[in-house]
């Protein structure tokens, strides 16, 4: 029998370059982060470009423990094997060396604790996260479609309800994130050590100063008809734009190309999913992944929502759900604990290529 | 040898052409800067082994493996980015060597970053930009 009161998680998740623990509460439907630590990476490998495996998984071992120790402190729990009930750990996909390191601890602790352990998909947590607010207030409605986009991921998932899912676009080679920094590589070379890994808040940021219609780079794959998404190209014409006017270009250039690039990434974006809201039947849209902490995104994404449909809700976590995160994981965790979807610790095994 | 590529249909093809001389067992080292093609070769090598599964950027998880089923020796097709290592043995801490044998034709996109360790038998292939085309060297 699963006990709806007072359920209390503790998430685990270490799928890329955050270590992450965090406990959360579940009352009766309702939800509270009694405490969320994430313990980022990114001053380590942002002098590689980007992460670096075999440094993550090291950091990750350095760290998991005093992680996993903040966060049952600051949610004062004392004593985990009373106060704990299950416990739930990211499983793929990621780094696979990443992976092991947070599902280890977690199969230590559910076997020390005996504590019923859920393995959870990664994307899906993302999408989870928008359930945290929307619960409560009746918004996280079904049928429902989710874009999720980061450094690692671009896809687009329908929802007949809070279990089934179904992948219906995905990108054919880059994610959205990742274009980001490699465009972010690129203009290194006009405007050095003012763009870094990873390569989307720093593009953002410029490109608010940035003209977005100076240079028209190309939306891949914007009227294909299907609805997947490419960014593999729109990289190449900002490589070429670049190369063609290296003598020429100054920063006040490479600001514009933040801009237009931006641009042209958030236009696919948004064209698909009105596209795939327009194709199906919904009552919701949500927003997830690290790429959903980009403001414009964000603002024009619920746009032309609005535009489309002023009845569709459109949800998107706040910033800081934005990224990877352990309450994701124990969110993604408490669905699975309702259905008893556990697995036993000797079974749980890392996924990197787990797909929805 | 080299091959001029016009458009990306041309270096899918060329990929198409090659696969076909693979057996399984080779090692593949695409080289070349962002933007050159190593991955639209990638996708080449899949479509001639009939995969249908869509080829995505190995970037993220360093390593992604592709099942083989109408080809009479190559089981698997096993992609990986070398962009942030410095030692093909990091290859073997993410499983590389469950494919090191006979049944599967690895592709290492920046392959010359793994340069110490990397097996002799590896082959190098070199893609590069000049004015709108692509060089593949091979």
């Amino acid at each position: 029998m699963i006990n709806l009161k007072h359920m209390k998680i503790l998430g685990i998740e270490t799928s890329c370059d955050e270590t992450a623990a965090a406990v959360l509460e579940a009352n009766k439907g309702k939800f509270k982060v009694l405490s969320s630590i994430v313990l980022s990476q990114i001053n380590i490998h942002k002098k590689y470009g980007g992460v670096v495996p075999e440094v993550a998984a090291r950091k990750h071992v350095e760290h998991i423990i005093a992680v996993v120790e903040q966060a049952l402190t600051e949610a004062k729990i004392n004593d985990p094997k009373k106060q704990i009930d299950y416990i739930a750990v990211t499983a793929g996909p990621g780094l696979i060396t990443s992976l092991f390191v947070g599902v280890e601890c977690a199969k230590s602790l559910s076997y020390c604790w005996e504590k019923p352990l859920v393995a959870i998909d990664h994307v899906k947590g993302h999408i989870y996260t928008n359930c945290l607010e929307h619960m409560a207030n009746g918004k996280w409605k079904f049928p429902a479609l989710a874009l999720v986009v980061s450094g690692g991921h671009t896809e687009l998932v329908l929802m007949k309800d809070e279990y089934n899912w179904k992948k219906i676009g995905e990108t054919l080679d880059d994610a959205a994130g990742e274009s980001f920094d490699k465009v972010a590589k690129i203009l290194d070379e006009i405007i050095p050590g003012e763009v870094g890994y990873p390569g989307g808040p720093f593009i953002s940021k410029l490109a608010k100063k940035g003209n977005a219609e100076r240079f028209d780079l190309p939306r891949p794959m914007i009227n294909s008809g299907d609805l997947n998404f490419s960014f593999s190209g729109l990289k190449t014409a900002v490589l070429y734009l670049v190369r063609d006017n290296k003598e020429v270009f100054k920063k006040g250039d490479a600001i514009d190309v933040c801009a237009s690039f931006q641009q042209a990434v958030i236009d696919v974006l948004v064209s698909k999913t009105i596209k795939a809201a327009e194709k199906f039947s919904i009552n919701t849209i949500m927003l997830a992944g690290g790429v959903a902490a980009n403001q414009e995104l964000r603002s024009q994404l619920e746009k032309a929502i609005k535009d489309l449909d002023p009845k569709i809700n459109f949800l998107m976590p706040e910033i800081s759900l934005c990224g990877d995160n352990a309450t994701a994981s124990a969110l993604a965790g408490y669905f699975k604990i309702l259905k008893s979807d556990f697995t036993p610790y000797q079974k749980v095994k890392v996924d990197p290529n787990m797909e929805i | 040898m080299n091959f001029i590529s016009k458009i990306e249909q041309d270096t899918i093809d060329f990929a198409k052409k090659f696969v076909k001389k693979l057996k399984g067992g080779e090692i593949l080292s695409l080289e070349g800067d962002l933007g050159t093609g190593k991955t639209v070769f990638t996708k080449g090598l899949a479509k001639g082994l009939c995969i249908k599964k869509i080829i995505k950027s190995p970037t993220f998880v360093l390593m992604k493996v592709y099942p083989v089923t109408k080809h009479k020796t190559i089981k698997h097709l096993v992609h990986l980015d070398a962009y942030r290592l410095d030692d093909f043995s990091e290859l073997e801490n993410i499983g590389i060597d469950e494919y090191l044998n006979g049944e599967n034709v690895v592709v290492i996109e920046w392959g010359d970053k793994v340069k110490k360790n990397l097996p002799k038998k590896t082959k190098s292939i070199k893609f590069k930009i000049q004015n709108n085309f692509r060089k593949i060297n091979y």
